[in-house]
């Protein structure tokens, strides 16, 4: 079978039912064994104006990261969609309404921006499905029955999505909606012969089962689901919304509640009141509302309280780039707020990691009685990728807490001092147990104490506990062959899918490189970091920020200076851009 | 900056060869070709060899993709012209797009002509003028054994030959209409139903096409007033006419093609037509005449730049080899209306 690697991209205006058709593209060549990676870009504002754009890469193979360029446009606004050619392949094929309500000029026409080369395939979306189902609303399915005609993708796939998508809606809806596709299906059937670019040939052996699609946010929700949490406090913000309706949805059937807060201030403050009485909890926010948290999460660390803090990086700073992507939190999450306040950081990579992390930050956060910030951003946060259908296992959910014994009624030190910097939690209200969390610095049984000794002390029993957190934390994975590189590439986040197809790349080119995930950004593991940096010749670091934050972290483990490629467009790499600053890097240094 | 925008409708030689003159003459205007084709121009001659399989598809084509992108020329493929408002300066596409123009150029060419008394047996028929036409015979090809050809214009004399290089029998019905729309002698009609006899061609003189059935997929009836043939395919090639009925609206002067001065102005400022599409005023003998042929198409082309930019050039046709089998041949380089 040839290999499949397609991005097709749907693009209209807020409104257009665009992020829906994406979706079910999305939905469709998953339950087709494809493996795939969407990703929406849409307005701040609220519907009505404003591009929206779902793009998916659709693999034989697995997929790593958004492709460079589109190989399929689906247009449901022809002036929204005129901008996107310039990011289409030069052989690209670009659906479009080709009876469309209103006369077009040519800076409104998609047509007009199409390059020779590209295939125009005109249908008339509105005009088919008026007739199909008497509304032209469902004109973006219309469209997607002409692309799955046009390129071969089994229909089935489609009118199974569309049935599990529209059938909680009635019997009427869902067949006007299958209606609908099938006039763009049976329209480009009979009508484009001259037209047709099958692309997407079945996968031999697709094993779908035990398989779904979700996307980040949908991942974080079943995670903290899955890890028993019961109460969600938030303040709704771009990008992480998403993680709040679906625990809106879920949490009420097993008893939890989701409360809306009147900021994020109280939102953590909340969170640590549940931990502190014992019930997992968990918010979720973006670089505003992590800001205001700072002060409450520095107390979560001075008073050794669990929390769990998920931060949906975008475009910063302040109100920032609220519906684009990047990675500029990692200094706040790291060090904001006073005083030194160490607390676990940690960053998946993927979808499926996102589930796994979140998991992991409930009982990181018991376990080491500290707030656990886990860091996504809108990338990753918003895209969805084909995935095992992720299960925790009973020892990643298991209570993480270390309760004081029995035998230390009435002598128990809340904060006692030890090597592993983990004092016994006593849940409050346990008779003989009591003790102040405080934000004060205090002594062992909480009470405070400012002296210069107790000061030092206490600092160092904090640190020491966060460092003996890597114990537990995933160490970074190396992807090389090994021995002595000519350049070594490390990442976090969104970014390192896009880095390791980079170096994939060069790897087949026959360049000396690798690669190296970090998803323990704080702490990080010295050692293996130090030892990846040791056998490379240059060290890279990409990342969606302008100062190079991860760099700033672990640089002083390098020997030598960091090279850093620093992009901050609101988009995601692409992996082209990192592969040719791979290749420039190394021709310079064959010189 | 230029505001000017000359739109070209058409991708033929004579559009491109009009576009690139106006791009010599002006660096600066916005030049515009909208073409009804899914690619560029290309080769119409090298069709025949194409379904013959001796030349690639990409064989066909004169220039790749980026050839007018880099000379500042918006190429607008698979896109049709439905309508215009000459004196308002705009096209409007099939997609309901308006593109306003300071200076247009119609050459939309020729498309294949079939006589009004079989036309009701049009869906039977196979012609040939674009490389899209050509897949189609490809396609048919390999499910077939026999080809009827009918009429016998220019084009024909060189399928005859692919199809015979690829094992076909064929049926060639020569009529009156025969190599339309040059009057050739009867002498001439019968001298080419000779070679082709000697091809291993069944020629059937004089006879004419009554009608046609479809018996299966693979095999029609096809019924003439001297015998009645079976066969897999019907070509049809009775000639070229103008590719002018999207303009049939438009107030443009048009009998068989667009009605153009000596100069190749329509009766409209600013609105030139040129190549196979155009009628072209001849002083001396006070008529029109249409011409055929790659190199007259791309002449007219360049004139109708040259003179959409203010120049007064008039169009003296070179004569030009239009038909050449075995020995015989013919020159000729325009004709009047028959």
């Amino acid at each position: 079978m040839p290999k499949v690697d397609v991005t097709v991209e749907v693009c209209g205006m807020a409104g257009d039912g665009t992020i829906a058709a994406g979706g079910l593209i999305n939905e469709a060549m998953a339950s087709g064994g494809f493996s795939v990676l969407g990703f929406d870009s849409y307005p701040a504002e609220i519907r009505g104006f404003g591009r929206c754009v779902a793009r998916s890469r659709i693999g034989s193979e697995p997929i790593l990261a958004l492709g460079d360029q589109t190989h399929v446009l689906i247009s449901l606004n022809d002036e929204q969609s005129g901008v996107r050619v310039p990011f289409l392949a030069y052989n690209a094929l670009v659906f479009f309404d080709s009876n469309p309500p209103v006369y077009l000029n040519e800076k409104q026409s998609v047509a007009a921006a199409v390059e020779p080369g590209m295939t125009l395939i005109g249908i008339p979306f509105s005009d088919l499905a008026t007739s199909a189902s008497g509304s032209a609303r469902g004109r973006n399915l219309t469209a997607l029955g002409g692309f799955a005609a046009v390129c071969g993708a089994a229909p089935e796939l489609f009118r199974n999505m569309i049935t599990k998508k529209f059938k909680a809606k009635g019997e009427k809806v869902l067949e006007s909606n299958l209606k609908s596709f099938d006039a763009g299906y049976y329209y480009a059937l009979s009508n484009l012969s001259d037209r047709m670019r099958p692309l997407f040939a079945l996968p031999e052996q697709s094993d779908v089962a035990g398989r779904l699609i979700m996307s980040g946010n949908e991942a974080i929700g079943k995670a903290a689901l899955d890890a028993g949490v019961l109460l969600y406090f938030g303040y709704p913000i771009t990008p992480a919304t998403p993680i709040m309706e679906y625990l809106a949805k879920h949490l009420p059937t097993r008893g939890g509640a989701v409360i809306q807060m009147e900021d994020e201030i109280s939102s953590i403050g909340a969170v640590l009141g549940s931990f502190y009485a014992g019930t997992r909890a968990m918010t979720a926010t973006s670089g505003p509302g992590f800001a205001l948290m700072t002060e409450l999460i520095t107390h979560g660390v001075m008073a050794e309280i669990p929390a769990v803090i998920l931060n949906a990086q975008r475009g910063g700073p302040s109100t920032g780039l609220p519906t684009k992507t990047e990675q500029s939190d990692l200094h706040a999450a790291v060090f904001g707020g006073p005083g030194d306040s160490a607390r676990i950081v940690i960053a998946p990579t993927n979808v499926e990691e996102c589930y796994y992390y979140t998991v992991m930050g409930f009982q990181l956060a018991e376990r080491y009685q500290t707030p656990v910030i886990v860091l996504t951003d809108f990338y990753l946060d918003n895209r969805v990728e084909d995935l095992p259908v992720p299960e925790a296992s009973e020892w990643e959910k298991a209570d993480g807490n270390l309760y004081p014994a029995a035998d230390s009624k009435g002598t128990y030190k809340r904060y006692a001092v030890n090597e592993s910097g983990i004092s016994p939690r006593a849940i409050p209200g346990a008779e003989g147990f009591a003790y102040t969390a405080t934000g004060l610095e205090h002594t062992e049984r909480g009470t405070p104490d400012y002296s210069p000794e107790n000061h030092m002390l206490m600092t160092e029993k904090r640190y020491r506990k966060i460092w003996g957190a890597l114990a537990d934390l995933p160490a970074p994975v190396e992807f090389s062959a090994r021995g002595s590189m000519d350049l070594g590439v490390i990442g976090w986040g969104s970014t390192f899918g896009a880095i390791l197809e980079a170096v994939d790349t060069a790897r087949s080119l026959g360049y000396r490189v690798g690669a190296l995930k970090i998803t323990s950004i704080y702490p990080y593991h010295v050692q293996e970091i130090k030892d990846f940096m040791s056998r490379c010749h240059q060290v890279l670091v990409p990342e969606l920020n302008y100062s190079g934050q991860l760099a700033n972290v672990i640089g002083h483990l390098c020997g030598k200076e960091l090279i850093r490629l620093n992009q901050v467009t609101g988009v995601p790499f692409s992996p082209s851009a990192i592969l040719a600053r791979i290749e420039r890097i190394l021709k310079a240094g064959a010189l | 900056m230029s505001e000017e925008h000359f739109v070209i409708i058409g991708n033929g030689p004579a559009a491109n060869e009009a576009a690139l003159t106006l791009r010599e003459r002006d660096s600066k205007a916005r030049i515009t070709i909208v073409g009804q084709e899914l690619k560029g121009q290309y080769k119409p001659h090298l069709l025949p060899d194409f379904i013959a399989g001796a030349i690639e598809e990409d064989d066909l084509y004169l220039t790749g993709p980026a050839f007018f992108k880099e000379r500042n020329i918006k190429l607008r493929l698979g896109q049709k012209v439905v309508g215009a408002d000459f004196r308002g300066g705009w096209i409007i596409l099939e997609h309901k797009e308006i593109i306003p123009f300071s200076g247009l150029i119609i050459a939309t060419g020729a498309r294949p002509r079939i006589p009004e008394t079989v036309q009701i047996f049009e869906d039977l028929m196979l012609t040939l003028k674009t490389p899209a036409d050509a897949k189609v015979w490809i396609d048919r090809l390999s499910e077939v054994d026999s080809v009827v050809l009918v009429g016998g214009d220019l084009v024909s004399l060189s399928v005859t030959d692919a199809l015979v290089s690829l094992g076909k029998r064929v049926n060639f019905v020569i009529d009156e209409e025969s190599f339309w729309p040059v009057p050739f002698s009867y002498e001439i009609r019968e001298q080419v139903a000779r070679r082709l006899v000697a091809r291993g061609v069944r020629v059937l003189s004089g006879c004419r096409l009554m009608r046609v059935r479809r018996l299966s997929a693979t095999s029609l009836e096809v019924v003439t007033d001297c015998e009645t043939l079976h066969a897999g395919i019907l070509g049809a090639f009775f000639g070229l006419i103008p590719n002018v009925k999207f303009l049939s609206r438009t107030g443009l002067d048009i009998e068989r093609g667009i009605l153009v001065d000596e100069h190749l102005k329509t009766r409209f400022d600013h609105v030139y037509a040129a190549g196979d599409c155009a009628q072209v005023y001849h002083p001396a003998i006070r008529n029109y005449w249409v011409s055929i042929g790659y190199e007259n198409a791309r002449l007219l082309g360049r004139i109708a730049a040259l003179n959409l930019l203010g120049g007064k050039f008039t169009v003296e046709v070179a004569r030009e080899s239009i038909f050449r089998m075995d020995s015989i041949r013919v020159n000729t380089s325009w004709w009047m209306e028959l």
